[in-house]
């Protein structure tokens, strides 16, 4: 019974492909543009299972700026058509991601992909819309191979994985430059799995490149019952910056420890995890004052909008904007800007508009990058990250520069131990 | 220089702190001839008690001993008394692997009651004494780490007398050798092991409360240290005290000296090089008999 209905949808399949190639793809919500009321745009998240909670969050940043097209015309050149956004629930499971992308672009027609959240959704139902040559726009997922296969139909917004370590680097270089204290130790600690080893792999060739110099390379085990040895170590070495990537009870331990041991460095620099973790600014407590750590995307960012699009966000939701749904925000800005100027809503041409995107200024720029432009590979070159400093137990946006949160004045070198209150 | 002696020192201190916690083990096993894999369970049980202690009633961890070293006395005599002592008795003659199971057991239900009652947040208690530092000659040493470090070294001399000087030590090693004979001098064996389980519970308090001025609770926190433990009271020689302690000083010096020299994550290595050279060359442990 189950093979006959399994024949019988394959059959399905088969003929509904046919007639896509017969007729050109002018099934796809139709070629010409007189024709189109809407276009259709499949979301594909995780809505039930573990990460449904960030999978929401992304629905949300699409679903506020999809009202907002909507609500200011439609996409004009299309005669005022009206995004669709339709949702696909990928249960987090990557198998389930390529079925559900593969219903999405066969069964609904979506003109456009976008999602998937996890970078191991994203890499293989990527690949389905490669298959089927429709356009999907990646707002999150961070993986740095999603843009490294040579696709042509996937574009990403968010930076890389790789460009973490890159940024951690390149902010440091720039504080120097600006206040004349210049680092030139570095000691790198990191937790020692695959996670730290890969940020010590990048920092081995942006720390050198930025003219400074590795005075301590220290790997440890983040379930360590006593971090004092690491921090000993730190100490003899006596770095200018310390770079960071660690978990939430080794972050913890590892701050305290400094303090004690009152090691003075220009910066000390985190790169999410541990550090970004509410927990650990209530356990180390004044201990984090000066420290700054990397992330995607806060509220406070200084760019036109950013305050006005999170006062919406948190009327209709009752919470913050985060990275996440500011990413998947934009997204539906950077897929809009692509069908107004494609003035079709046939894949094929989004693709190419896409190709050629260049944004810098409207409601969709409430990210951190000066502007989107996407590369052969269909990274966007211009996607950047953001370091906040710990201030008074908040955290205010630093860099880049003209982002910044510009009621808040950066503290660079971080003051004396003995010179703190 | 400097720093080899902070970390010589800072290895002594975390090796005594070690050592008190590995005692405990040593002990119930010495005595009742328990592997107790429920041993990071109860270092976390007391650290939650300690920190409750001074969250709730604004008690030092220091002073909060006298509290809560009596009552994790009693719940360990309970729970011998009450859960062990009946799985023993059935299981008597036979190899004992239920009771084994028991104490798994009695992790996993402390566990998620921690986890479900006080959540998997990182707690930490501020104290006096929590991030202050005594500076000897550019020597920085953490000052609730030198005091867990003296003080565990007093707690286990002491309870190295009361066993080897009083009546009740003397029948708890006497317990602990021969079972039936001590039995038949009279002595209760259930009430002992249930004083064993006891004292080990108790030691566990005294070792909460002297982490947790520098350290965090949370579900997971005895993991670490039971780890630790098990090394250390097998290295030492299982069911000896001052093997324990030993033990403790020399895997602390390890793990504290080698990351100088070398790095933290060779440390954890060679930790466990040393662990089964020793075992190779002395199976029974440095003070084992």
């Amino acid at each position: 019974m189950l093979k006959k209905i399994g024949a019988v949808t394959l059959i399905g399949l088969l003929t509904l492909t046919g007639c896509g190639s017969q007729t050109g793809g002018t099934n796809n919500q139709g070629g010409s543009s007189a024709g189109v009321k809407e276009v259709k745009i499949g979301a594909l998240l995780p809505l039930s299972g573990a990460v449904a909670p960030i999978g929401e969050t992304c629905k949300r940043g699409q679903e506020l700026a999809t009202e907002e097209i909507n609500a200011a015309g439609g996409i004009k050149s299309l005669g005022g058509a009206k995004l669709v956004l339709d949702f696909a629930d990928s249960k987090g499971d990557p198998k389930v991601g390529m079925s559900e992308a593969e219903r999405l672009i066969m069964k609904d027609k979506v003109a456009v992909m976008t999602g998937a959240y996890q970078s191991s959704v994203t890499y293989p139902s990527t690949q389905v819309s490669e298959k089927y040559k429709i356009p999907y726009v990646v707002p999150v997922s961070v993986m740095d191979d999603i843009t490294e296969r040579g696709f042509k139909y996937t574009f990403r917004l968010a930076p890389k994985a790789s460009w973490y370590s890159r940024d951690q680097v390149k902010f440091a270089k720039e504080m120097g430059e600006q206040t004349g204290s210049v680092p030139k130790r570095v000691a790198l600690v990191y937790e020692n799995s695959d996670w730290g080893q890969s940020s010590a792999k990048g920092w081995n060739k942006s720390v050198p490149e930025a003219g400074m110099e590795i005075v301590l390379d220290a790997p440890y085990p983040s379930s360590s019952s006593d971090l004092t040895p690491v921090i000993l170590k730190i100490k003899q070495a006596n770095p200018d910056l310390i770079l960071f990537t660690s978990y939430t009870s080794d972050a913890i331990l590892l701050t305290n420890g400094i303090a004690e041991q009152k090691i003075n460095a220009m910066g000390m620099i985190g790169q999410g995890g541990g550090h970004a973790d509410p927990e650990y600014l209530k356990n180390v407590g004044k201990n984090a004052e000066y420290g700054f750590d990397l992330t995607e995307w806060s509220p406070d960012l200084g760019k036109p909008g950013v305050k006005e699009t999170n006062a919406k966000f948190k009327q209709k939701y009752g919470v913050d904007m985060n990275g996440e749904a500011a990413e998947s925000y934009a997204a539906m800005y950077v897929i809009a800007d692509a069908l107004e100027r494609a003035g079709s809503a046939e894949p094929e041409k989004i693709r190419e508009a896409l190709a050629k995107t260049k944004i810098t200024s409207g409601p969709g720029m409430i990210l951190p990058y000066d502007s989107i432009e996407f590369d052969q590979s269909g990274q966007n070159i211009h996607a950047s990250l953001i370091m906040v400093q710990v201030n008074n137990g908040q955290r205010s946006t630093v860099w880049p520069f003209n982002a910044k949160n510009p009621d808040y004045k950066v503290v660079w070198p971080a003051p004396k131990w003995t010179d703190r209150k | 220089m400097q720093t080899l002696i902070a970390a010589t020192l800072n290895g002594l201190f975390m090796g005594s702190l070690y050592g008190l916690i590995a005692v405990g083990l040593s002990l119930v096993f010495g005595v009742m001839k328990i592997i107790n894999f429920a041993h990071g369970a109860l270092v976390m049980v007391g650290m939650y008690a300690v920190f409750y202690m001074w969250s709730l009633i604004g008690l030092d961890p220091y002073l909060s001993l006298v509290v809560v070293v009596p009552v994790l006395f009693l719940f360990g005599y309970f729970l011998q008394g009450k859960v062990i002592n009946p799985v023993l008795k059935r299981e008597f003659g036979r190899n004992g692997h239920a009771v084994i199971l028991l104490t798994v057991g009695l992790t996993l239900v402390l566990q998620n009651a921690a986890l479900l009652f006080f959540g998997a947040y990182y707690k930490a208690a501020k104290t006096f004494v929590s991030g202050m530092t005594w500076d000897m000659g550019g020597v920085v040493t953490s000052v609730p780490r030198l005091i867990a470090g003296v003080v565990g070294a007093i707690v286990i001399l002491g309870l190295q007398l009361m066993l080897s000087k009083t009546d009740l030590g003397k029948a708890i090693r006497a317990t602990g050798q021969d079972r039936e004979a001590a039995g038949l001098m009279g002595i209760n064996d259930y009430k002992i092991y249930n004083i064993a389980f006891g004292l080990c519970l108790a030691i566990l308090g005294i070792a909460a409360a002297l982490m947790l001025p520098m350290y965090y609770v949370q579900p997971e926190a005895g993991k670490i240290f039971e780890m630790r433990s098990f090394v250390i009271a097998v290295l030492g020689g299982i069911g000896s005290l001052s093997g324990a302690f030993y033990g403790g000083l020399i895997v602390g010096l390890i793990e504290s000296v080698t990351a100088q020299v070398w790095s933290a994550t060779a440390a954890e290595m060679l930790i466990f090089v040393v662990f089964i050279g020793v075992l190779l060359y002395k199976p029974s442990g440095l003070l084992g008999k």
